[in-house]
């Protein structure tokens, strides 16, 4: 067991030496009351100081020279995050790579600077632009913004935190255990690169309980809360915020794949299924957009039980290049659950196929069953056949709160009909089998532009 | 699967000669003297393999599921070897090991979770009469082992409200045939406790001097105990009276602490933690756990986290690894795997989601794998208060 991970990155002198706390594989500084708005009171003297005296393209260019050191394989902060990233987050080395890598992509100047193109006019954080019909705009970020991580996808968390940099809010990142790691490090990248905006932004993790004293600071103090996490995490949040605190909440999602008749051919079906098999294996299934059923079209040239074979097949390939973090016992228990009620269902006469990996890495259900369940994660997908489009949307509609992702192959032309439906249930993205797992930087994430959903907007007419 | 498995499992089954294959009810009514005296090693052993028999013949499900697993009745030689049915499976499929043509007399549900649209367990009980031969023998020995006969005053819906909860049978059985005069359901058959005859039946249970038994869900306990606050009222029931208490507060919003819960009991209703015995039953089995705190003084005093249930001795518990599901080294957590005799007419051997540590005469229940859902009979009961809120 290596020694615990220094889950903060504060500027020098933003609080006198504090002392810690370490517990699973963690440790962070215990900020009391006072700390904790000395704290506050740094960030914000910070973004008025050194964050806003460069404008929107220069932050993007200076915070893309300190993300983009997690590309390079050679790079102390990158290695230091190879080295850490997998005991932190439960995942293989080389997933933490694979994740690491496909993160860091959009933390560079020019996905930054393409970012900021597509979601605002151009210099409308740093001045006034001509609105609609005369009136003039300025686009203003709230002053400090508490970003409360979950922990389930190493990297969502600094990824976050970058994008609040860029608009120019000063930002307090609390990430989530599993998420420790990949912000604390970039903050330091920040540092070395950019000092004067690194004063504006803290990474601190924090425990529940005792620690209720920073925790408490910041939701007072903070003039946008961004929270990633359960639905009861999000609650929680909301309920002890001023109502005046604007909270973009990123909930709980559930994200499914759909293999029209289009994708059956015998020949590019093993494609689909590697393309599949890989987004219901990166991050260990952990993340928004992870497929939890694929649904599969009746009447291709491949049936949906062949296709759940060739997925079966893809997925053992990648035990090997993207192989799955340790088990924990929760997720053992469900997977006996789950493959033991399949044995006994086909038992009883169900048309139902099971393939499963060695230990609990992996199981594929084609499932003829008529109702889409949430997978127990852990790399299990359950395959339905359906007729069409319509046993499609029917099946995945009663997901409506949650639906997130929708990866598509196969439809053809009816590909346009099928995504305004998945709309009208609550999908908030229709992408290629292959792209799912890495949204770009400028998707709607969650059905909101990522830059434009933090800030305000100010006209002026004349 | 062998060749050797799959021909056994092909085998015609029921009806194969009577002398052989005795008949359910015959074999039940057996079995149910064996719950009434002491059982040794051996014995349970026979009867243990005897039921899986019965049930790989006689449910097609199971006999599929084993034979796949090479497990039949010419292989299994220990009941530790007959594959166990994982709860999950009672949502989808109701296995009834009886003749043909014949149906279960009862069948028990499971409570939902908040959702409430999720799949519900549900369990067949081939024979009501096997049922309470596991329940009676059982709820004696743990909650009257003084041979007392109280008025039950249970804080649960009444079978006649909500006849599909096992609990409400249970308590339904122990009215019937263990209460004592002045027994009454206290909680609406949507679950809610009106404060108005729950304080009635305190304060006449109070001030006579006969010891009452409370029967509750720790959810239901925790209403009636806000009723109490919110009227001021501090009972004080007659030495000797008791409480059972089943079900948690997993996966809820609200959830007090056991040592709070069983201090608010003897602060409003006087019975001390030395009488409050927590029962662990799921639907899935016919038989029920309990701590020991009455039927063994010695447990009475311990704190309330070295506390343990044990099992009847038709009952075998083992604690399986989660990954493996092996046996875990003795003192190490693991998922708990039951081979329950009471379960004759559907399947004995029930893997659950639950975690628990083997100690020696029982097990102390740990809780629910976090991944597992949380469900259980507090819950339902939540559920039905909130929507009685609403209305």
């Amino acid at each position: 067991m290596s020694a615990p991970f220094d889950a903060w990155a504060l500027a020098p002198g933003a609080v006198d030496a504090p002392p810690t706390r370490a517990e699973g594989g963690l440790r962070w500084p215990l900020l009391d009351h006072s700390a904790a708005r000395a704290l506050v009171a740094s960030l914000r003297a910070a973004r008025a100081g050194g964050l806003l005296s460069h404008d929107a393209a220069a932050r993007a260019r200076l915070l893309g020279r300190a993300g983009a050191r997690f590309l390079d394989p050679r790079d102390p902060l990158r290695r230091e995050a190879e080295a850490r990233v997998p005991d932190s987050a439960g995942l293989s080395a080389p997933m933490a790579r694979a994740v690491i890598e496909g993160m860091a992509r959009d933390w560079t100047a020019p996905r930054l600077l393409d970012l900021l193109a597509a979601e605002l006019p151009a210099g409308a954080l740093d001045r006034f632009v001509p609105g609609t019909r005369g009136t003039r705009v300025r686009a203003f970020a709230p002053e400090l913004a508490l970003h409360v991580g979950a922990g389930t996808v190493p990297g969502v968390t600094a990824t976050s935190m970058l994008r609040s940099l860029l608009v120019g809010s000063a930002t307090l990142v609390k990430p989530g255990r599993g998420d420790a790691v990949l912000p604390v490090l970039l903050a330091r990248a920040i540092a070395d690169e950019a000092p004067d905006l690194a004063r504006a932004v803290a990474v601190v993790y924090w425990g529940g309980g005792a620690d209720a004293a920073v925790e408490e600071v910041a939701l007072a103090a903070a003039d946008q809360v961004v929270v990633y996490g359960g639905d009861a995490t999000v609650r929680a949040v909301r309920e002890r915020l001023p109502v005046t605190t604007p909270v973009i909440a990123y909930h709980h999602r559930i994200s499914a794949a759909v293999v029209g008749r289009g994708a059956l051919e015998k020949a590019g079906v093993e494609k689909v299924a590697d393309a599949l098999a890989r987004a219901v294996a990166l991050f260990d299934q952990r993340g928004c957009v992870s497929p939890h059923v694929v649904l599969v079209e009746e009447g291709g040239e491949m049936s949906p039980a062949e296709l759940a074979r060739a997925l079966a097949g893809a997925l053992a390939r990648l035990d090997e290049t993207l192989p799955p973090g340790p088990v924990d016992s929760a997720q053992a228990s469900a997977v006996h659950q789950l493959r033991r009620t399949a044995e006994l269902r086909a038992a009883a006469g169900e048309a139902l196929e099971l393939h499963v990996g060695t230990g609990g890495a992996w199981t594929v259900l084609l499932d003829p069953s008529a109702e889409v369940e949430a997978s127990c994660l852990g790399r299990t997908v359950r395959v339905h056949p359906v007729a069409d489009e319509r046993a499609t949307i029917a099946r995945l509609a009663g997901w409506r709160q949650h639906l997130q992702t929708v990866g598509i192959a196969g439809m053809g032309d009816r590909l346009e009909a099928l995504a305004a439906a998945l709309g009208e249930v609550g999908a908030r993205r229709v992408c290629p089998l292959e792209s799912i797992p890495f949204p770009p930087p400028w998707w709607h994430h969650d059905g909101q532009g990522p830059l434009a959903v933090l800030v305000r907007w100010m006209d002026v007419e004349e | 699967m062998t060749d050797a498995a799959e021909s056994e499992a092909r085998k015609p089954r029921a009806g194969t000669g009577a002398a052989e294959h005795p008949r359910f009810d015959e074999l039940a009514g057996e079995l149910a003297t064996v719950f009434a005296r002491p059982l040794d090693e051996r014995t349970f052993e026979t009867w243990a393999l005897r039921a899986f028999r019965w049930q790989f013949d006689h449910d097609a499900a199971f006999r599929g599921y084993c034979a796949g697993r090479g497990a039949t009745p010419a292989t299994v030689a220990r009941w530790q070897d007959v594959p166990p049915v994982p709860t999950a499976a009672f949502k989808r499929l109701r296995f009834l090991a009886v003749e043909q043509g014949r149906g279960p007399e009862a069948v028990f549900r499971t409570s939902g979770t908040t959702g409430g649209t999720e799949r519900r367990g549900e369990h067949a009980v081939a024979s009501l009469a096997l049922y309470r031969a596991a329940l009676l023998p059982a709820f004696r020995a743990h909650l009257l082992p003084d041979g007392a006969r109280p008025p039950v005053l249970a804080l649960v819906p009444s079978p006649e409200e909500a006849p599909r909860s096992s609990l409400s049978r249970m308590i339904g059985v122990v009215i019937e045939e263990l209460g004592g005069e002045g027994s009454a359901w206290l909680a609406r058959a949507d679950g809610a406790i009106d404060a108005r005859p729950l304080l009635e039946a305190l304060r006449a249970a109070a001030a006579s001097d006969l010891p009452v038994l409370v029967a509750a869900t720790a959810f239901g306990l925790v209403h009636a105990l806000d009723a109490l606050v919110v009227e001021g009222a501090r009972i004080r029931l007659p030495e000797g009276s008791r409480l059972m208490e089943t079900g948690g507060f997993k996966g809820r919003a609200r959830v007090v602490a056991r040592s709070e819960l069983y201090a608010a009991v003897r602060d409003r209703l006087g019975i001390p933690a030395a009488r409050i015995v927590n029962e662990y039953g799921m639907t899935e089995l016919l038989s029920q756990f309990y701590e020991p705190v009455l039927a063994d003084p010695r447990v009475a005093d311990l704190p309330l986290e070295e506390r343990f249930h044990v099992a009847p001795h038709w009952v075998r518990s083992r604690v399986l690894d989660p990954v493996s599901l092996a046996p875990v080294a003795d003192g190490d957590p693991g998922l708990l795997c039951h081979y329950d005799l009471a379960n004759l007419g559907s399947v004995s051997a029930v893997l659950t989601e639950d975690v628990g540590i083997a100690v020696p005469g029982g097990f102390r229940l740990i809780g629910r794998t976090p991944g597992a859902e949380p469900r259980g009979c507090s819950l339902a009961t939540e559920e039905l208060l909130l929507a009685a809120t609403a209305q």
